[in-house]
């Protein structure tokens, strides 16, 4: 029997939240199905892009951050 | 022990031994994705900045003060932190709010790519400003569970606890979120270019 895969098992592939079994099933119908296929290809290349989606902050606030823990003392923030 | 391939474990372990310079590999090694995570939910790359600190003002104070879990791993307890003080101020923003003045275009994008030339540079910075900007609009529920699982790298299982729905709903707001994006990527022509990201 063929298995018929859901968009929802497809995200949970490209996350890796598969089991061995369906991601080994999934693969399979990887190469079998073309749509399976493209609507793959197309997801993957959304991920890409989100990708590059990554801000830095300025330099500014990194040396405040590592200032102010130089400024604490160990044990002496109140709990 | 080498600071650079020491894991977020080790280097924890020795900052709560007093070893700042462990500190400032740990905030180096994930500052991008804890501010990419706060300025996705705030929109200000100001408010951004100053939530960055308040994050990480909390890590410092649980460490010093004798507190920090060594069970739980630091990413996803700074990303929780980050996100909690992220939605904190989107509430308080939306009961109380504030008109900013902002271009910001000139500071997005601090990425530095070697051999580009200045057009490709631009054609990059504006795919990359139109694409945050749909995540941005894209409905609360979708966006939490995108930044939460792509950004913050949540398991669907943890952000259906963490936002009380089941897994399916957590899964079809997720699918939900990257069909809206996908087609506001296709309405606004941003194309993905393999020559710009390879």
């Amino acid at each position: 029997m063929i298995k018929t895969f859901t968009p929802d098992d497809l995200i949970r592939y490209m996350y890796h939240e598969t089991t061995d079994a369906e991601k080994a099933a999934i693969e399979q119908a990887l190469v079998t199905d073309t749509d399976f296929a493209h609507e793959y290809r197309q997801l993957k290349t959304l991920m890409s892009s989100l990708e590059t989606v990554k801000e830095e902050p300025s330099q500014k606030s990194v040396d405040a951050i590592l200032a102010y823990s130089k400024s604490i003392n160990l044990h002496s923030v109140p709990k | 022990m080498n600071n650079l391939t020491a894991s977020d474990s080790q280097l924890m372990s020795l900052y709560r031994n007093g070893n700042e310079a462990a500190f400032e590999q740990i905030v180096k090694r994930h500052k991008s994705k804890v501010f990419t995570t706060i300025y996705l939910i705030v929109k200000d790359r100001y408010i951004a900045e100053d939530l960055l600190q308040d994050t990480f003002i909390k890590v410092v104070n649980t460490v010093k003060s004798g507190r920090y879990n060594e069970e739980g791993k630091f990413l996803p307890w700074v990303l929780r932190i980050a996100h909690n003080l992220a939605i904190d101020h989107f509430r308080k923003a939306k009961r109380y709010p504030t008109i900013v003045m902002e271009d910001g275009s000139h500071v997005f994008n601090t990425l530095s790519f070697a051999d580009e030339s200045a057009e490709t540079e631009q054609i990059r910075k504006e795919v990359h400003h139109k694409l945050r900007k749909l995540i941005q609009d894209l409905p609360d529920a979708q966006k939490e569970v995108l930044i939460m699982r792509h950004y913050m790298k949540m398991s669907f299982q943890e952000i259906a606890d963490v936002t009380q729905v089941s897994i399916n709903t957590a899964l079809g707001r997720m699918r939900y979120a990257l069909i809206n994006l996908r087609k506001s990527m296709e309405k606004y022509n941003i194309a993905y270019d393999k020559n710009l990201y390879p």
